[in-house]
């Protein structure tokens, strides 16, 4: 528990001096923020006008799309509002900027990840959080359950992020592969889960963990189902172990100077 | 008018090297398609009916196609003007024997033809995956590869437009941004124009957005003649508003380059 | 007393591989062939070589980013590589290519930051963070944003940083790279002050000459992974550090220049490359000279290459003790 507020405390320092970067450049970062609202707007006008004409696709209304991007967006915000290096750690590893991390007095990973804040991902955040209030009107215990479920949401980002990112251990074109997937993960958990069946909906249990985004946590708002929530906490977690087990596999081979890799 | 056109083929040429960006392309126009596939065939499905909007399911999910490499061939178009202007380059330029909208003109749609046949053809061979072959009739052809330039010649006017504004603005960046987005919505990229509320699709029709990215991607998958003379009749017109607006803008831009000395 | 640093036998090799179309092929590079060397604590050593001998990888290994091959090596008693986090309490790292200094925002900014990560005690902190603002003289710009300083107060500053939270040893790479004459030699100051009062041992690397003569009392040279040279700088400045070239252009051809300890090297109409020998004439003697002999457009002093030194340790085997005698003071 020492350990805990320990790197809480250090979690803290790091926001704290993140934000002030941002606001070094006061109008970019606000501009920033804005261009990802409107980003994400585009995709609600989108699905207002779909569910204006198709009112019910496979049980899901508009309220139920509107929660879903909701959490993906505040969850993918919350992410990267504080460990904004997710995105950036192919590139880091590449550069061999892992040095810088190795020689501080902490633990690699948590402390790598929270050197930067994603100034977009402000926007993520808060529009989630306001679309949520604005379209669906939550009561208190739905809100508070959407404020968890977005946590969980974020650890799973995370999670993922530094899994495909830590590929860069083990070979070179990690850098445009993880954008893919994370893309792919994004893309697919801002839609429906009903839509997909079969095969797919495997998938998006396992390799591309989208059903932890757009599912289960839709689901548990839903219906405040607790079940539902749990299992998306699970989810969460397993993809972050995931992540972690790879990172620090991928960081063994790194400190035995065996990245070495050139094209002839 | 040769020199434009060997300014494009140069331009095309060097894109050629950039292979690699067809592999990811192709994964992201997959991912795309798929999730409108899913989507729409449950619409589909759930409605009961046959076609939506007039379009069948083929025929929607080869509209989005076309949509799609259409939106993802775009070039930095507002961009690049942007930096010219504050760089002072474009002053530069303008001792070069081009004219200097023509030659972006040229450069940037040389690259947008040729990321958009990258793009379709990615995309065709994931729709023929997924739907088959497109119905359409063999008119269709035709009237879409004369609707396609004017498309990318309005939507190349309006940007550059906005990238001129970099004279007077101190960032163009949040505007590009708005500009594309509408295109997005009101142009029908992801659904189109027909499954919009009655209310709206009388304006939407005049806007520009439709001429550029809802006409010839409907055209393609229903070759309706109606529709088509109205486009050329629209996209023309917008065009040439929108190329007097450049030169009305343009000249009183250069005054200003002449008189603060560039 | 343990040593500050202690190296035995450390091996490292890096295994290469190369893409030759669709066929990779390995190789294997030996970067560190087998260093044995140990530095007291309260020490200033340059660790000097070319690009390429294995330097950087050393520290690498000292600092714990590397695991060796084979060997051992102790720093403050931790073995680095297993013993990261703990070791890292007690040592300061400032390599040239990393920043510590968040960009957009003030020094200041990124003490307070460096106090949480090492979870330095507020009056600790406070009180060190003071002394070092005032010995390196930060005041002026601790509160400018880091990229509007001239890489010679971000320097000062990042030496700083590395200092904050009372290391026992600082391993310097390459720090006064790309600094101008004047910045180089105060942070050359600093250092070997913060040496000298701290009891700090520094372990410096360098391409530089003057880095060598300026901190450190003891120089070990490497050069192919291997240790060349581990002596003190008086001696080895006797023996090989003692020239110095410079470089003069006249306007019109000078008068001759016979000076005992002054070799011309080059001589092309009126540009001239002369080799000084320092030890055997003043260079104040040899620039009036220069000087004197017409009228001087241009003039540069520069040390050897160091490659050109190595190449000299190389090739004269090093003095022996008898002839030490003169040199006790260093500059």
């Amino acid at each position: 528990m020492n350990m805990l507020s320990s790197y809480m405390k250090l979690a803290a320092a790091y926001t704290s001096i993140n934000f002030k970067s941002l606001l070094a450049y006061r109008g970019a970062f606000i501009s920033q923020m804005v261009a990802m609202f409107i980003n994400d707007s585009v995709w609600i006008a989108f699905w207002c006008l779909f569910f204006t004409r198709f009112p019910v696709v496979k049980g899901w209304g508009v309220n139920d799309v509107i929660t879903l991007w909701a959490i993906a967006a505040s969850g993918f915000g919350l992410a990267h509002v504080f460990m904004g290096n997710a995105l950036a750690l192919p590139g880091i590893i590449m550069r061999g900027e892992l040095d810088s991390w190795l020689l501080y007095p902490r633990a690699v990973l948590p402390h790598l990840l929270l050197g930067k804040s994603s100034a977009s991902a402000w926007g993520d955040a808060l529009f989630g959080v306001v679309v949520y209030l604005l379209f669906v009107k939550p009561d208190l215990p739905h809100f508070i359950l959407f404020l968890l479920l977005i946590c969980s949401v974020a650890v799973l980002f995370i999670g993922f992020s530094v899994f495909t990112g830590s590929l860069a251990f083990f070979f070179g074109s990690a850098e445009s592969v993880s954008v893919q997937l994370r893309f792919a993960l994004i893309t697919f958990s801002t839609y429906p889960s009903p839509i997909f069946q079969g095969f797919v909906k495997v998938l998006l249990f396992t390799l591309i963990p989208a059903m932890f985004v757009s599912h289960l946590p839709v689901s548990a708002l839903r219906n405040m189902s607790l079940v539902d929530a749990a299992y998306s906490f699970a989810g969460a977690i397993g993809v972050l172990a995931m992540g972690v087990a790879t990172f620090y596999f991928g960081l063994r081979r790194y400190e035995s100077g065996n990245l070495m890799e050139m094209r002839g | 008018m040769s020199k434009y056109f060997y300014i494009a083929l140069t331009s095309i040429r060097s894109k050629l090297a950039y292979v690699g960006e067809i592999g990811s392309k192709t994964i992201f126009l997959f991912v795309i398609l798929y999730i409108f596939l899913c989507l729409w065939k449950v619409t589909y499905t759930e409605t009961n009916q046959n076609a939506l909007g007039g379009l069948t399911l083929n025929q929607m999910l080869w509209y989005l196609v076309v949509t799609e490499s259409m939106i993802l061939s775009l070039p930095p178009i507002a961009t690049v003007v942007d930096q010219d202007v504050r760089t002072g380059s474009l002053a530069t330029q303008l001792v070069r024997p081009l004219s200097y909208p023509l030659s972006v003109f040229a450069n940037t749609t040389g690259e947008r033809c040729l990321s958009f046949a990258i793009n379709f053809f990615a995309g065709s061979l994931i729709a023929c995956l997924f739907v088959g072959m497109p119905d359409l009739q063999l008119h269709n052809i035709p009237m879409f590869l004369l609707l396609l330039p004017l498309s990318f010649a309005l939507d190349f006017s309006i940007y550059f437009l906005i990238g001129l504004s970099a004279f007077w603005l101190e960032d163009t960046t949040g505007i590009t941004l708005i500009y594309s987005r509408l295109t997005m919505i009101l142009g029908g990229m992801l659904i189109p124009l027909e499954l919009f509320p009655d209310s709206w699709q009388q304006i939407l029709r005049v806007l520009p957005f439709s001429a550029i990215v809802y006409g010839p991607a409907r055209t393609f998958v229903t070759g309706d003649f109606h529709l088509f003379f109205y486009l050329i009749a629209q996209q023309l017109v917008a065009i040439f508003i929108f190329a007097f607006l450049i030169h009305v803008v343009y000249t009183t831009a250069l005054k200003r380059v002449f008189s603060h000395g560039g | 007393m343990e040593n500050a640093v202690s190296v035995n036998q450390l091996v490292k090799n890096f295994v290469l591989k190369k893409r030759e179309g669709m066929r990779w092929t390995s190789s294997e590079t030996t970067a560190v062939d087998g260093i044995t060397l140990s530095i007291e604590k309260g020490q200033s050593v340059a660790f000097i070589g070319p690009n390429g001998a294995g330097k950087s990888t050393t520290i690498k290994m000292l600092t714990g980013i590397l695991h060796p091959t084979s060997g051992d090596a102790t720093v403050l008693g931790c073995i680095p590589w297993k013993e990261r986090t703990r070791l890292a309490r007690r040592i300061g790292v400032v390599f040239g290519q990393r920043s510590q200094l968040w960009y957009h925002l003030p020094p200041r900014d990124t003490f307070e930051l460096l106090s949480k990560i090492y979870e330095i005690e507020r009056e600790v902190f406070q009180t060190r963070r003071d002394m070092l603002i005032e010995r390196f003289q930060l005041g002026e710009f601790l509160d400018t944003p880091v990229r509007k300083l001239s890489l010679g107060q971000r320097m000062r500053a990042e030496v700083a940083c590395s200092l904050l939270h009372g290391p026992e040893v600082i391993f310097l790479d390459e720090p006064t790279i790309g600094l101008d004459v004047i910045a180089r030699q105060e942070l050359r100051d600093l250092i070997s002050e913060w040496n000298r009062e701290n009891g700090v041992t520094v372990f410096l690397t360098s391409h530089d000459a003057g880095d060598i003569q300026h901190v450190a009392k003891r120089v070990i040279v490497i050069n192919h992974g291997k240790v060349v040279l581990d002596d003190r700088v008086s001696r080895v400045r006797r023996q090989y550090l003692r020239e110095k070239v410079l470089s003069v252009k006249y306007a019109d051809t000078p008068q001759s220049i016979e000076l005992v300890g002054v070799k011309t090297l080059i001589e092309s109409g009126h540009a001239f490359k002369f080799e000084v020998d320092t030890l055997a004439v003043p260079i104040e003697r040899v620039m009036s000279e220069i000087m004197r002999a017409g009228s001087v457009v241009d003039i540069t002093i520069e040390d050897p290459p160091l490659e050109e030194v190595i190449a000299h340790i190389y090739s004269t085997p090093p003095e022996s003790d008898e002839e030490e005698g003169e040199e006790e003071t260093d500059v």
